[in-house]
């Protein structure tokens, strides 16, 4: 659905806090227009950072950022009118209903109170919350709270949409029920949306591309695919009844696949290969022309963890205490950006 | 500016915010009648001491208004904070309004608020006197439109002026407690160094130097001319109360929109 056009351009953006903290270290990168775009990082990475210079509240050290071509510095008030945000935070006032909210937000947004009340309407239904509408929003549920911003944030119709952590600390149910309204923002519009998360499931689930940062650098750049790919393709794990020379033998014969480290384990054969889809019918194809029968197969697609920890050396804990990692025992530190096409 | 409607808070909280300006006259304004202890003075025309009145409660009455509008004012930079807390503010500021609606609408609607409770206890105060054991609110005969207008002026200044030095502190200031310290050094001594409940007659000398340039005592002062109608006890003509307090209010404008831009200037 992308379109080629740049909704957001950020050039080595930079933020340093007071006592040489580098939040945000020249950080590069082009957010196609109608893209779902993630920033995966622990905690402390700098992805707040980041997304608060993009919607104006936060100013640079260094470097440019250009949101819906408008530059967030000089341009800013060009910017806000084109920009959504569902905060981290649970900022709706609780001292209003859920209906007086989202109207306030349209306030703000200087929509015409004739539009405001039948946008009220539709956003309160497309997230369920057209019961409770007039009930206080201090009698909401935290997951009700948070359905109620992601209604708020999506008042003005804006051209992107930021989401900072959209499913922190939700249960499954609104979590899942926020990513299909994400999908259908995606599918059924042509908006940008650029969230940020450290729930790698999330990146993989709902972006086209992810950057993975950590330390205020964008450390990789890729289609999901791409950083898993990456990081060495895929294992198809074979279980035969007896895995003998003739086994090994016959799995150097196909081209491009290896057996991880040269030999068996145990029935199993692990054989990497770089995509499974195309690999898998040769290797089974080998084994039965060779009448070796198969008891089990199993393919294991390489995780974004891997590719996560593979790229920063350390893992990406769900709880976010990112800066307790353990560094990875193998992988070696590779710094490298991919523009996917 | 139609922004300014934001800030339409829940109907609960107006009733609570009356009812504690009705305590405060019951108690203090009743007990207090001084007034009847002076009486016995023969030569001394009360009113000198009273600002034009002949009872403590009335003297008082017309301070306790200025007491809401200070109160309701120097609170008004309190729920920036929260809403600086809670991620409210950052609400407004992604939001396409000028960047001077946030301090503003803070303002108008605590001004809004303040007046209204300042009136209500007006009335209320002038009932009393319908009420058996109490003293009321003596108004003038000459008490009209005009004049009413006029008290309103007064409190919209005063309320004006610690408004915006108030909203901005708010801005500023991250931490509620440090907020709530500013509020009450200047709380008391505003009160009590002026002639709000003290008749500044009765101060001593290094006190009535003090109150001679206090804020609210130009407001008090020219309320209690404008509703008791006369300029017997007055300390200074309206004419320069009203330039009094108005230029206060001018000074503290700049200050708060000063220290507002800066506030909101983005880290």
């Amino acid at each position: 659905m992308s379109s080629g056009m740049s909704a957001i351009r950020v050039q080595d953006l930079e933020k340093v806090f007071p006592g040489d903290v580098r939040a945000v270290d020249s950080v590069t990168f082009d957010v196609r227009e109608g893209e779902v775009f993630g920033f995966l990082g622990p905690n402390g990475a700098g992805k707040t950072t980041t997304i608060s210079i993009l919607n104006t509240l936060m100013l640079p050290t260094g470097g440019k950022a250009e949101v819906l071509g408008f530059d967030v510095v000089t341009q800013a008030s060009k910017v806000r009118r084109g920009i959504g945000l569902v905060p981290q935070d649970l900022t709706s006032d609780e001292e209003l209903t859920g209906r007086e909210n989202i109207e306030l937000q349209a306030k703000l947004y200087h929509i015409p109170s004739s539009e405001a009340g039948k946008r009220a309407d539709e956003l309160l239904s497309l997230v369920g919350l057209t019961d409770s509408q007039n009930r206080i929003v201090k009698t909401y549920s935290g997951g009700m709270k948070k359905r109620l911003e992601f209604a708020t944030g999506l008042v003005h119709k804006p051209r992107i949409l930021f989401l900072d952590e959209p499913t922190l600390g939700l249960d499954i149910q609104t979590r899942t029920s926020l990513w299909e309204h994400i999908r259908q923002l995606k599918s059924e519009t042509n908006m940008t949306i650029f969230l940020t998360t450290h729930y790698l499931e999330e990146a993989d689930n709902l972006c086209d591309r992810i950057a993975i940062i950590d330390h205020g650098k964008i450390i990789a750049l890729d289609t999901s695919e791409g950083l898993k790919k990456a990081v060495g393709g895929d294992v198809i794990e074979v279980e035969v009844a007896e895995c003998g020379q003739d086994v090994i033998e016959m799995i150097r014969a196909i081209p491009g696949v290896s057996l991880l480290d040269g030999k068996c384990t145990g029935n199993n054969a692990r054989i990497k290969v770089p995509d499974s889809n195309v690999a898998l019918p040769l290797i089974l194809e080998g084994f039965w022309s060779k009448k070796i029968s198969v008891l089990n197969v199993a393919v294991k697609k390489p995780s974004l963890d891997q590719a996560f920890l593979e790229y920063t050396g350390r893992e990406l804990r769900d709880e976010g205490k990112g800066n307790g990692g353990k560094p990875a025992a193998t992988a070696p530190k590779r710094s490298r950006q991919r523009r996917g096409r | 500016m139609r922004d300014l409607k934001r800030w339409y808070r829940t109907p609960g909280q107006i009733l609570l915010v009356f009812t504690t300006p009705l305590m405060w006259l019951l108690l203090f304004g009743q007990a207090f009648n001084i007034g009847k202890l002076a009486q016995g003075a023969p030569g001394v025309d009360i009113r000198y001491v009273f600002g034009g009145t002949t009872d403590y409660f009335s003297f008082m009455a017309v301070g306790q208004t200025t007491f809401i509008i200070l109160f309701g004012s120097l609170f008004s930079g309190v729920s920036l904070i929260w809403d600086r807390k809670t991620g409210f503010l950052a609400k407004l500021q992604v939001a396409p309004i000028p960047r001077a609606s946030i301090p503003l609408s803070r303002m108008t609607s605590t001004v809004v608020k303040a007046l209204l409770q300042a009136f209500v206890v007006l009335v209320l105060a002038a009932l009393f006197a319908y009420v058996p054991g109490l003293s009321g609110l003596k108004f003038s005969h000459q008490f009209g439109v005009l004049e009413v207008l006029g008290v309103a002026l007064f409190l919209l200044l005063l309320g004006l002026s610690l408004a915006a030095l108030f909203v901005a502190l708010g801005l500023i200031v991250k931490s509620e407690e440090t907020l709530f310290g500013l509020i009450n050094l200047l709380n008391f001594p505003l009160m009590f160094t002026s002639s709000a409940l003290i008749p500044i007659a009765l101060m001593p000398e290094w006190l009535k130097a003090v109150a001679r340039y206090n804020p609210l005592t130009f407001v008090v002062d020219g309320m209690r001319q404008l509703i008791f109608h006369t300029s017997i006890g007055a300390q200074y003509s309206i004419g320069v109360d009203l330039l009094g307090i108005g230029i206060f209010a001018a000074l503290m404008i700049c200050i708060g929109a000063v220290l507002s831009r800066k506030a909101l200037l983005r880290a």
